[in-house]
């Protein structure tokens, strides 16, 4: 017998992670990240801005070692990953079973959904529970009661209840995000992960994914990343603006210290070749 | 006007590359005529042979439908009534013993018999290479085999065997575990599987890897990981190889009963071999027909699983 997952509330004055001196190189010799210090507070939304190839989507996949970190620490307090003695733990040297404790704790969703479009969108959302499931069972697509439960639970607060027995390929892309939110969200997750999750939808759903990710954030107590390329976005949702430019921070604040000068650092470039960035 | 065409016309262009296309098609042509030189290819013994071929199709014809459609041709046992035969039916221990003697040993050589035991050779044969080719296409795909040992060891010995014909693993079996249906099975099983593994492990490595990094970053485990993100996306390819397999092992199931491993091909082979021509073409028609219908349903099948 499983145990239902229960969400994790820290105090807001601790750090939920404390990344420092975090590296990547890729095998090609491609250095992506070059010494990265950053922490997390539960409960803040970041976003994160930055050119393409400017490390963003990297930092993002060593928090949860989708990519493997090449020096550097991610530390966590132990109570995330479920360790009964709470002692601090480095999340780069984590393996096995506890790095997929970890992930459980971590949602993420992508700029293409990347539901299992073939599946229904009931079974994607269920899916995000697959940390916490029966292992065997949960590999035939098997799950309790409660957990369909929740799953449909999770399905009614992103607003799709009515199309849980479709197939995840007849919904819209808008419709397709909120199903991976809701798969995140059966994570019971300490955080969230936004991969550019709006870049492939028009303006009007992406603001309309954007707050239901910032309420998600406010109700929940929920540390949600997400890395953007349209400025205004970033200046309208989140509480804290991380700029990065050639694998290193080049700005951290609010929105509203966002001046000229710190944008052109972010963007490598003069302020009047902004303009299509903030429309 | 025509000064700005010129001027588009004068752009350098890329050499044709004559000496080049010459040198293709002296090498070509060298390949063809060693071929059909190394074959003794000669027309005119083909058409020579035609009077033979005629004469031939006139002794097959008109086909032997007795064999197909009278009962007498099905040695039903005189002890039992054909129900009691052909339908379950309470019998004595004497009995039993006799009907099961005629299922296993006059029905495979009547022509509805074979045929039937052709088709049933070719589902069990591609239903156990369906069992085994799916975990190991796993094992031989890059981005779901555990490890990449694992990965080249697998597909290496997949290639070398999958080098093998069909009927040079018959004739092997045959001698192993003698002649009967069974044989050939397991030679089908054996050919089909290691074509299936290496279609199924190429569909695997090209699916979608994004769905595999969304489920892996719910701290779902290996197995999961393929029941989520990875089987949904290759399913219906599976089930489609595996349908065209069976319509290909049909005619597989046929060559190898030429070779004694049961079936119509058997039928046909005693027939050819003792001048019965008028009895073979009665084999020949009923593959025919057999073959086109599950052409037909393999077709209607794979487009309802995509």
């Amino acid at each position: 017998m499983t145990r239902q997952p229960t969400s994790i509330l820290l105090p807001r004055d601790l750090d939920l992670v404390q990344v420092s001196g975090l590296h990547k190189t890729y095998p090609g010799g491609q250095e992506v990240l070059k010494g990265v210090d950053l922490s997390f507070r539960p409960g803040e939304f970041v976003a994160i801005l930055g050119l393409s190839g400017a490390g963003k989507s990297t930092f993002l996949r060593c928090l949860n070692r989708l990519v493997e970190p090449t020096s550097g620490r991610i530390l966590v307090p132990g109570m995330v990953v479920d360790r009964p003695d709470d002692a601090v733990v480095d999340i780069v040297r984590v393996k096995g079973q506890e790095l997929q404790r970890w992930r459980r704790r971590v949602g993420m969703v992508f700029q293409q959904f990347n539901l299992a479009k073939r599946l229904s969108v009931l079974d994607n959302v269920l899916s995000g529970s697959l940390g916490y499931a029966h292992p065997t069972m949960s590999s035939f697509r098997l799950f309790s009661e409660q957990e369909r439960a929740r799953a449909l639970r999770n399905l009614d607060r992103v607003g799709l209840l009515p199309l849980a027995y479709q197939r995840a390929d007849a919904i819209s892309g808008g419709q397709q995000q909120r199903v991976a939110i809701a798969r995140a969200l059966m994570q019971c997750p300490a955080m969230i992960l936004g991969d550019e999750p709006v870049a492939s939808l028009d303006p009007k759903l992406s603001l309309s994914i954007l707050e239901l990710m910032r309420n998600i954030c406010r109700e929940d107590g929920i540390t949600v990343l997400v890395c953007l390329h349209v400025l205004d976005l970033a200046k309208r949702y989140a509480d804290r603006v991380i700029g990065f430019a050639g694998g290193q921070v080049v700005f951290d604040g609010p929105p509203d210290k966002l001046d000229d000068i710190s944008i052109r650092r972010i963007y490598q470039a003069r302020t009047e070749e902004l303009k299509g960035f903030s429309a | 006007m025509s000064g700005a065409t010129d001027q588009y016309l004068d752009l350098p262009r890329p050499p044709r590359a004559m000496g080049k296309r010459l040198a293709v098609g002296i090498a070509v042509l060298a390949v063809l005529s060693w071929a059909f030189l190394g074959t003794q290819f000669n027309p005119a013994e083909l058409i020579a042979g035609l009077p033979k071929m005629a004469d031939m199709a006139k002794q097959s014809w008109p086909p032997d439908w007795g064999r197909l459609f009278d009962p007498a041709d099905y040695h039903l046992p005189e002890e039992l009534t054909w129900q009691q035969t052909l339908l379950p039916s309470p019998l004595t221990e004497e009995q039993q013993e006799i009907r099961e003697a005629w299922w296993a040993n006059t029905w495979p050589q009547t022509i509805l018999g074979g045929t039937i035991q052709t088709i049933q050779m070719a589902i069990a044969g591609t239903a156990l290479a369906a069992l085994f080719s799916f975990p190991l296409g796993f094992l031989a795909a890059r981005n779901t085999s555990p490890h990449p040992s694992v990965y080249y060891s697998v597909k290496v010995v997949v290639n070398v065997l999958r080098s093998i014909p069909d009927f040079a693993v018959g004739l092997v079996l045959i001698s192993a575990i003698g002649l009967g249906p069974f044989t050939g099975v397991s030679a089908l099983a054996f050919a089909t599987t290691t074509v299936l593994v290496k279609l199924f492990s190429e569909a695997i490595e090209n699916i979608d890897q994004g769905v595999v990094e969304a489920i892996q970053a719910t701290g779902a485990n290996r197995f999961q990981v393929y029941s989520f993100a990875v089987v949904p996306q290759v399913m219906a390819d599976f089930i489609s190889f595996v349908i065209y397999r069976f319509e290909a092992n049909i005619r597989a199931a046929t060559v190898l009963g030429l070779i004694g491993a049961g079936g119509i091909g058997l039928l046909m082979n005693a027939d050819f071999r003792t001048f019965q021509y008028q009895q073979a073409a009665v084999s020949v028609l009923v593959l025919i027909v057999l073959v086109l219908i599950v052409d037909f349903a393999s077709a209607r099948l794979r487009r309802m699983v995509q």
